[in-house]
């Protein structure tokens, strides 16, 4: 998961890399995932949310579709 | 209390460590930690990867590449915080650390195509945001699969 000043560059980095374009996150969604994910990592009940954890994260942050489904099969 | 179970003490040792040195531990440091066999470590390592807490070393199970948002080995996302210096495994991450260690935080990043110098910032809490944007190259379905990659 790579940081770029602009969608731009993403693409940019796409083409020379020959990587498909993927959905982007800004800065506020991505912050909010660290959050979610490791707020609690230094503490004894820490842990790695689960799929459907997962998924209700992503959907609070507004990140839908197959590609952030964590039981999705349409992505290889 | 009741004591913890080992796989939790060596969790706890792994990001105690990791938060006061800046540096994430390998398996004799852990061991000496929590006053514990070496093998007893290393058996937990797997235990741990084996629930996705952590990713060792590739080769080296004495040694921890991921224990997230912390990495082992040196990345294009260095964050500062505490007065200590950590890396972090990908862009995600780098705000990771801050979240982890709920404190102020800097990571001096850089484009991924251009190289340009972007800086991830959080104070008081919050992000500084700005214009930039992360993108996830690997499917969520997909990312424990090439954690490295991912």
């Amino acid at each position: 998961m790579l940081l770029f000043r602009s969608e731009e560059t993403v693409n940019q980095w796409c083409a020379a890399h020959n990587i498909p374009r993927r959905p982007l996150v800004n800065l506020e969604q991505l912050w909010q995932l660290a959050v979610h994910w490791y707020a609690n990592r230094l503490t004894v009940e820490s842990r790695r949310p689960g799929p459907d954890e997962m998924a209700f994260i992503f959907k609070s942050l507004d990140l839908t579709g197959p590609f952030w489904d964590p039981k999705s099969d349409q992505w290889h | 209390m009741p004591e913890l179970e080992l796989d939790t003490q060596v969790k706890l040792a792994i990001y105690e460590i990791t938060a006061e040195a800046g540096s994430v531990p390998t398996s004799s440091q852990v061991s000496r930690k929590i006053n514990i066999e070496e093998n007893e470590v290393l058996a937990a390592f797997r235990r741990l990867h084996a629930k996705r807490l952590l990713l060792p070393e590739p080769g080296d199970p004495h040694r921890i590449r991921i224990a997230p948002p912390f990495s082992g080995v040196p990345t294009r996302f260095p964050v500062e915080a505490n007065g200590k210096h950590y890396y972090a495994n990908c862009v995600w991450d780098a705000y990771g650390i801050a979240a982890a260690l709920h404190c102020d935080a800097i990571s001096r990043a850089s484009d991924g195509h251009t190289g340009e110098p972007l800086t991830l910032e959080v104070k008081n809490g919050e992000p500084i945001l700005k214009s930039y944007v992360a993108h996830f190259a690997v499917p969520a379905a997909h990312w424990w699969e090439d954690l490295i990659f991912t």
